[in-house]
This record gives C-alpha cells, sequence and structure tokens, in this order.
C-alpha cells in the first residue's frame, strides 16, 4: 500500500482545500491520512540530492508483430541518467530520444490525470509519470499491463477496458431543470460523498491487476463499477435511475463477482477506494431486493 | 452495449445467503470441532455415544441445519468460484446441475444418516 | 492491431512474490474452502457406517464391535489420520477466521485494516493449532 507517495503528498494538501468542513471521516480517509503521514516522514528522512549524477538500468519490455526480429517477446536494457525528480515516462522518454526511436508507448498529460500510461512497472500497476524513479529499487522494469493483449511494445489493447466502461453508461441523465435560468444543485453532502469516485481518469490499472476481470470477461470490473456508483449515488438522477442502473451492477457478472481482494484499490493512483464502493453497491443491491421480496 | 446486459439474472441472493449461512457456520463449526476433540475425543467415539447425543433433539436439530447451511455454502462457494473463471454457458448450466445434484444427495444421505442415529428412523 | 500477444498465465500466479495481503486472503480462503468442502463429501461418506451399525444387536453396540465405531476408532488410531486431522483443524481455523474478516468487510466495516486482519487471522490461527497439537494427537506416537 505505500508506494507512490511523492505525489500523493501533493495531490493531498490540494484535496483538503477543497474538502468540506462537515465531512465526516471515512475509511478512505484514514488510510490516506496513514499514506500521508507515511509519505512525510519519509521525504523529511530522505538525503537531498543524493539520486543526481549517476545512472540507472531500465529494463523495457519490447514486442512487434510486424517486425522481423521483435516477433518474439524480449527486454531491452537502456541505462539512463539519473535526474532529480525524474519520473519512469521521463526515462522512457529518455530512452526512446536517445537510443530507440521505435520504443513505444501511450503518453500525452505527464501530470497524472490523462490516464494513457499505466504500465506495469516492478511488478505494479502505475502510472508511468506518478512513479519517481527514486521510489524504485534498480533496475526498473517496465512492461505492458497485465491481462490485456500487447499490440506493440508498451501499448495494449484496451477495447474491453472501455466496452465495460461504456457498459455501464457513464454519464448524467438526471432530468434537466425547468426554466432557462435553473440550476441543478447538489448538496455539499452528496457532492463530498461521490467525490472520490470522479477522479476515475480511467487508466485501466485497477482492471489490470484484478484477477477476477482476467478470468471472467463478461465482470464489469473495477472502474466501470466505480463509474456506475458516481452516478447511481447522485442525488441529482431520479429513483428510477438508480433503479436502472443497479440493475446493471446487480447481474451475475455485476458487483457480485468481486472477491475484495483489494488489488484495484491498492493500485489505483487516484486513491478511489474501489473496493468501498463496490461493497457498498453490493449491500445497496441486497437492500433493494429485499425490498422487493 | 446495453443488449449484452438484457439477460437479467440478479445475483444478489446467492450472495447474500453465502454470508448468511457463514455467520452461522462460523458458531456451528467451533462448536462442532470443540465438542468432537476437546470435550469427546474423536478416537473414543463410539456408536452408542453418537446415538445418545443425537437422540437430544436440539443436538440432532442443529445438526441437521448444520449439514444443510455448509452444504449451501460449500456447494454454492464452489459455484461462486468457477464463475470467477469466467465460466458460462452450457458448460456453466452443466456444472450447476452437477454441483446442485451432488449437493441434494449429500444433504439427504446426511440427514438420513442423522436419523438413523438418533433412532428415528 | 492485425495481431497481439497474449502472456497467459504466467501473468497470474507466476508473479505470486507481487501478490498483496488481500490476494493472499482470497487464495487461501479459496483453497481451505475447497479442502471443506471436499472433507464434508468424506465425512458423510464415513458416518454412513452408522446405517449397517444402527442394525447390530444391542450387544455388539455395547461392545463397541459394531462398523461405525469399529471403522471409527480404526481411523483414529493411524498416525497419518491424525496428523491430516490437524490439517483440517487448520483449513477450518483459518477458514472460520478468514471468513469473519470478509464478513467485516461485506459490511464496510474496518476496510482500511484488511491487510491486518489477513495477519491477524494467520497468527490466531498458527496459535489456536499449535496449542491443539497435543490433544489431537494424544495417544497415536
Ligand atoms: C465456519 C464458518 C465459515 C465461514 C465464516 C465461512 C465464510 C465464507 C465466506 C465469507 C465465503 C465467501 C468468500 C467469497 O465469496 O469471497 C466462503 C467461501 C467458501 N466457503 Fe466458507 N465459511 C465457513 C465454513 C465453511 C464450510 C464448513 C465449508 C465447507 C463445506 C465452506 C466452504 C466454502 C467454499 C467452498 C467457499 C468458496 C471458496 C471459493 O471462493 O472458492 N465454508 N466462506
Ligand atoms: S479507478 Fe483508478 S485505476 Fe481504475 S481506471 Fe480509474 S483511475 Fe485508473
Ligand atoms: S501521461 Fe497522462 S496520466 Fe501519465
Amino acid at each position: 500500500m505505500s508506494t507512490q507517495i511523492q505525489e500523493e503528498s501533493e495531490e493531498a494538501t490540494e484535496t483538503e482545500t477543497e474538502t468540506a468542513p462537515v465531512e465526516r471521516e471515512s475509511p478512505g480517509d484514514r488510510r490516506r491520512e496513514a499514506k500521508r503521514t507515511a509519505s512525510d516522514q519519509r521525504v523529511a528522512s530522505e538525503p537531498v540530492g543524493e539520486i543526481e549524477g549517476d545512472t540507472f538500468r531500465l529494463k523495457v519490455f519490447r514486442y512487434d508483430p510486424e517486425v522481423e526480429g521483435k516477433m518474439e517477446p524480449r527486454f531491452d536494457d537502456f541505462t539512463v541518467p539519473r535526474e532529480k525528480g525524474m519520473t519512469v515516462l521521463d526515462a522512457l522518454i529518455y530512452a526512446r530520444d536517445h537510443y530507440d526511436t521505435t520504443l513505444t508507448f501511450r503518453h500525452s498529460c505527464r501530470q497524472a490525470v490523462c490516464g494513457s500510461d499505466a504500465f506495469f512497472i516492478n511488478g505494479r500497476q502505475r502510472l508511468g509519470c506518478q512513479t519517481q524513479i527514486s521510489d524504485l529499487d534498480g533496475p526498473v522494469r517496465v512492461e505492458p499491463l497485465p491481462h490485456q493483449d500487447v499490440v506493440k511494445d508498451l501499448v495494449v489493447d484496451m477495447e474491453h477496458f472501455y466496452d465495460q466502461m461504456h457498459a455501464v453508461e457513464p454519464f448524467f441523465q438526471g432530468d434537466t431543470p425547468d426554466g432557462d435560468l435553473e440550476e441543478q444543485r447538489q448538496s455539499r453532502e452528496n457532492r463530498e460523498k461521490i467525490k472520490m469516485s470522479t477522479r476515475c481518469i480511467w487508466c485501466g490499472a485497477c482492471m489490470s491487476s484484478c484477477n477476477i476481470a482476467a478470468g471472467d470477461n463478461e465482470y464489469l470490473g473495477p472502474a466501470a463499477i466505480n463509474k456506475a456508483y458516481r452516478f447511481a449515488m447522485d442525488d441529482r438522477e431520479e429513483d428510477e435511475l438508480k433503479e436502472h442502473r443497479m440493475k446493471i451492477l446487480d447481474q451475475e457478472h455485476g458487483v457480485w463477482r468481486c472477491q475484495t481482494q483489494f488489488s484495484c484499490t491498492n493500485v489505483c493512483p487516484k486513491d478511489i477506494p474501489l473496493t468501498e464502493h463496490i461493497q457498498e453497491l453490493k449491500r445497496e443491491a441486497v437492500k433493494q431486493n429485499l425490498k422487493f421480496w | 452495449m446495453a443488449e449484452r446486459y438484457s439477460s437479467f439474472r440478479s445475483g444478489s441472493r446467492s450472495w447474500l445467503f453465502q454470508r448468511v449461512t457463514a455467520a452461522f457456520l462460523v458458531v456451528v463449526l467451533a462448536f462442532h470441532f470443540f465438542l468432537l476433540h476437546f470435550v469427546n475425543h474423536a478416537s473414543e467415539v463410539t456408536f452408542a455415544g453418537t446415538s445418545a447425543r443425537m437422540e437430544q433433539w436440539g443436538y440432532l436439530l442443529t445438526m441437521v441445519l448444520f449439514l444443510l447451511t455448509a452444504t449451501f455454502h460449500g456447494v454454492n462457494g464452489v459455484y461462486a468460484a468457477l464463475l470467477n473463471q469466467g465460466l458460462t454457458g452450457t458448460k456453466k448450466r452443466a456444472v450447476k446441475g452437477v454441483l446442485a445434484i451432488a449437493g441434494l444427495a449429500l444433504a439427504a444421505q446426511g440427514t438420513y444418516v442423522a436419523l438413523v442415529m438418533s433412532g428415528v428412523m | 492491431m492485425s495481431q497481439s500477444y497474449n502472456r497467459g498465465l504466467v501473468e497470474d500466479f507466476g508473479r505470486w512474490r507481487e501478490f498483496t495481503a488481500g490476494m493472499w486472503a482470497w487464495i487461501l480462503h479459496k483453497f481451505t474452502g475447497w479442502v471443506l468442502v471436499g472433507y464434508l463429501f468424506t465425512h458423510i461418506a464415513v458416518l454412513s457406517t452408522a446405517l449397517p451399525a444402527s442394525n447390530a444387536a444391542s450387544g455388539v453396540i455395547a461392545a463397541e464391535t459394531d462398523v461405525y465405531t469399529t471403522t471409527l476408532q480404526g481411523l483414529e488410531s493411524l498416525a497419518l489420520v491424525r496428523v491430516l486431522e490437524v490439517g483440517l483443524l487448520a483449513v477450518a481455523v483459518f477458514h472460520i477466521l478468514n471468513g469473519v474478516r470478509l464478513l467485516f468487510v461485506d459490511l464496510g466495516v474496518g476496510l482500511e485494516a484488511q491487510d491486518k486482519s489477513f495477519y491477524a487471522s494467520l497468527v490466531v490461527t498458527a496459535a489456536i493449532v499449535l496449542a491443539s497439537v497435543p490433544t489431537f494427537l494424544e495417544g497415536v506416537f
């Protein structure tokens, strides 16, 4: 539960300012609080500047079905100079620009917003742009996300992930209020409730970490369920809509396949309490069904 | 996308029963182990001793309930585990049938044995 | 995108070194669950010797030479069976403790301590099993 700490402390300060004062402390809050304290302590005790100067080894998974020499998957080693504040994405870019222009990976925002650079880094799903080299033991090993077909090098096929996301109708469907100038208001409490669930950046790290999603292709997966949570719990949508959303989630391959392994919660770069949300939806579904019996 | 989910089947019932039986089993399984390994030693079990216990209605009822809930919980757990592996279609229905038959057979045989032990049958 | 590379099962169990607490808990719960169902079937099969035994003359039952009593005591006299019983105890205790942990997780209680509660299940299981070894192995060795 403890890596990718550096960014979290920044993020955390940001969260604090947007937090409403009335908020009740949730388990997720406590978990993040613990993480934050641990990271503060570590950052404080770390020698500054030590990482500068030398180089480290970057091992990258290579595969390309269209190039003779790369049809057999393999790892390539690159020697990359360490720089202060260097992320895994920076290192990949360095390797591509200095050694091999065919090295392929997706990236865009470089600030954990677009969700395009989730990789399997040193045995764990992480965002390349959010992972500090100084937080990793060398050699740094970068692979494409597990449980997704590799298209080329670090690029995986995200089609199935997007299908699952779309299956839960990931858009607001509440009635628009009458009157042109009427606003669609949400209570502070309700906004707080769904706050964490709105942070998803569709990176697919959670889905890749889930071995149930890997075995059962129909399972919606953590990201899609969290997306559904975001709307099902939004009070601005009418009750019938919530019922409709619960119906999608309450299938055999919906929330019920979650085995509470916490893998998704552990890897989510946006710290979304995925397991907590899935569990809440399970209880919600049980309650709804008990009403009908 | 929606049509993929048209064949609606709720999974909440088996999920809930799995937890409810679990809560019951915690107590009974612990009791069972304790009674037959610590209070009475397993190596000293005799038919006469077993019948004497089973002749008490409360004990008989508990044991039969133990059997029924454990059978449901166990068989349903195995089924859930197979669903997690992505079992679908005909195979899924076949597995469900086999598990249901095995479960019912076990419950029937076990109940019969318990009743015989208690002298009712 | 005509081809792609599927890395297969290596992705799961080949990576066991990287598993986290929740994953280990799931694997062990599954394993212990399967052992328990397996045992339940065998258990009822063995206890079914009570059917012929119930027809035995009352003298036979009193002398403890009916099939049920001889089968059970015969099994209990084997050291292997006794050792397996300790294994069964371990399996049952872990399944119970982790089962309780899972029930709490389902209720949304203590999610932030789910890894610690798993380690606690392991430690308590070990303690209970070790403390029970003398009782379970009494008289066979
Ligand atoms: C005594 C207390 C028990 C408790 C608290 C308990 C608890 C649980 C829980 C909560 C699950 C659900 C796991 C999940 O779906 O995520 C489960 C699964 C299971 N249980 Fe139990 N159980 C108990 C006894 C038993 C017994 C007596 C049996 C055997 C007959 C058994 C066999 C199973 C099996 C086969 C599974 C499915 C494992 C899998 O996912 O592959 N359990 N148990
Ligand atoms: S829930 Fe977290 S891990 Fe999953 S896709 Fe969204 S941001 Fe990525
Ligand atoms: S590059 Fe956008 S999330 Fe990392």
